[in-house]
């Protein structure tokens, strides 16, 4: 029997997708966010939010992931900016191939800011990269404030942590501080913000740190 | 629950690298899981024999190397029967 070193990534083909999509990106200058959360936290309702408050001459544009239905690109489609579902059938999150077919047809020249809104899944979404220059974690306030102690990959691997429907504190029992001290404890330089896409309370922030980072991304650029 | 398509990685692995050594077969293949990776051992070690059931890597074993610390999920070696070792070039 011999033993032969492998010493590489199991994902290491999606990987390569990924360099591929992260290369293209960097060279049109697109700045691309990964926003990942459970099921239901609210990632097409601050979609939402956020296209509506863009002039109409801003160069963005959304995917959005989903196991079935168009429903999240209807509901984003209304801003006019270009959206594509991606639907696809059963898969728990998305990955460097689907990114790349979901681009398909689009003039990336055309584009500064790609939001990909990934399946519902706190577990999945975090082994795969999309060639984004960062994910966001969307968690809201009913989903208990150990959320990022269970799953810390996706904490973990954020950027930025969005806590939303804050509008529901009074409803809930939950506490805030120990929620984003539990964030920091598995990603001790996560960035939070706190919104509530219904009251809209805490939009400026989140909008605040994206031009932050397409004000960056420009910097980056040769 | 992405396990299954994490096997199926695996198994891609195994089958590229398996072409190398046309003589031999495939015992062993191991791989290193963080616990920050987000991929749970035992699902990806079913996923990993549903997969590998009638398939033409049988019998293939898995040998699975938990880490607590890391987020890494890293192929780690395969094991190769001696025949095909000897066929190497
Ligand atoms: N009260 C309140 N409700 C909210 C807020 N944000 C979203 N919702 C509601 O929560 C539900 C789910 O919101 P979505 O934006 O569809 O969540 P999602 O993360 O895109 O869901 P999936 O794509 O299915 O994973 C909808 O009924 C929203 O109206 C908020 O800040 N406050
Ligand atoms: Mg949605």
């Amino acid at each position: 029997m011999e033993r032969l070193p492998l010493e590489r990534k199991v994902l290491s083909e999606n990987d390569r997708l990924a360099a591929g999509l992260r290369a293209r990106f960097a060279e049109h200058g697109i700045l691309c966010l990964n926003l990942v959360s459970a099921p239901g936290s609210g990632k097409t309702s601050l979609l939402e939010r956020t296209l509506e408050s863009l002039a109409p001459t801003e160069r963005v544009a959304v995917l959005t992931g989903d196991i079935q239905t168009e429903n999240d690109a209807k509901r984003l489609a209304r801003y006019g900016f270009p959206v594509r579902q991606i639907t696809n059938g059963g898969t728990c999150h998305l990955d460097g191939r689907m990114i790349e077919r979901g681009l398909e047809g689009w003039d990336l020249a055309a584009i500064e800011l790609l939001l990909i809104e990934n399946v519902g899944n706190l577990v999945c979404p975090s082994s795969y990269d999309l060639g984004e220059a960062a994910k966001v974690v969307v968690m809201s306030v009913t989903e208990g404030e150990d959320k990022p102690l269970k799953y810390p990959s996706i904490f973990f691997k954020s950027k930025l942590m969005v806590l939303n429907k804050l509008d529901l504190l009074p409803y809930v029992p939950f506490d805030v501080a120990a929620a984003e001290h539990n964030a920091r404890q598995v990603h001790p330089e996560i960035e939070i913000v706190r919104t509530s896409c219904q009251t809209r309370v805490g939009l400026e922030d989140w909008l605040a740190w994206l031009r932050r980072g397409m004000s960056q991304r420009v910097a980056v650029q040769v | 629950m992405h396990e299954m398509s994490i096997a199926g990685s695996i198994l891609e692995a195994v089958r590229t690298e398996a072409r190398r050594f046309p003589a031999g077969h495939v015992q062993k293949v191991a791989i290193r899981i963080g616990g920050r990776a987000g991929v749970d051992p035992e699902a990806v070690r079913f996923c990993f024999d549903v997969l590998v059931q009638d398939s033409e890597l049988e019998p293939l074993t898995l040998v699975i190397d938990f880490r607590e610390q890391g987020e890494d999920l890293d192929l780690a070696y395969l094991e190769v029967e001696d025949g095909a070792a000897a066929a190497r070039t």
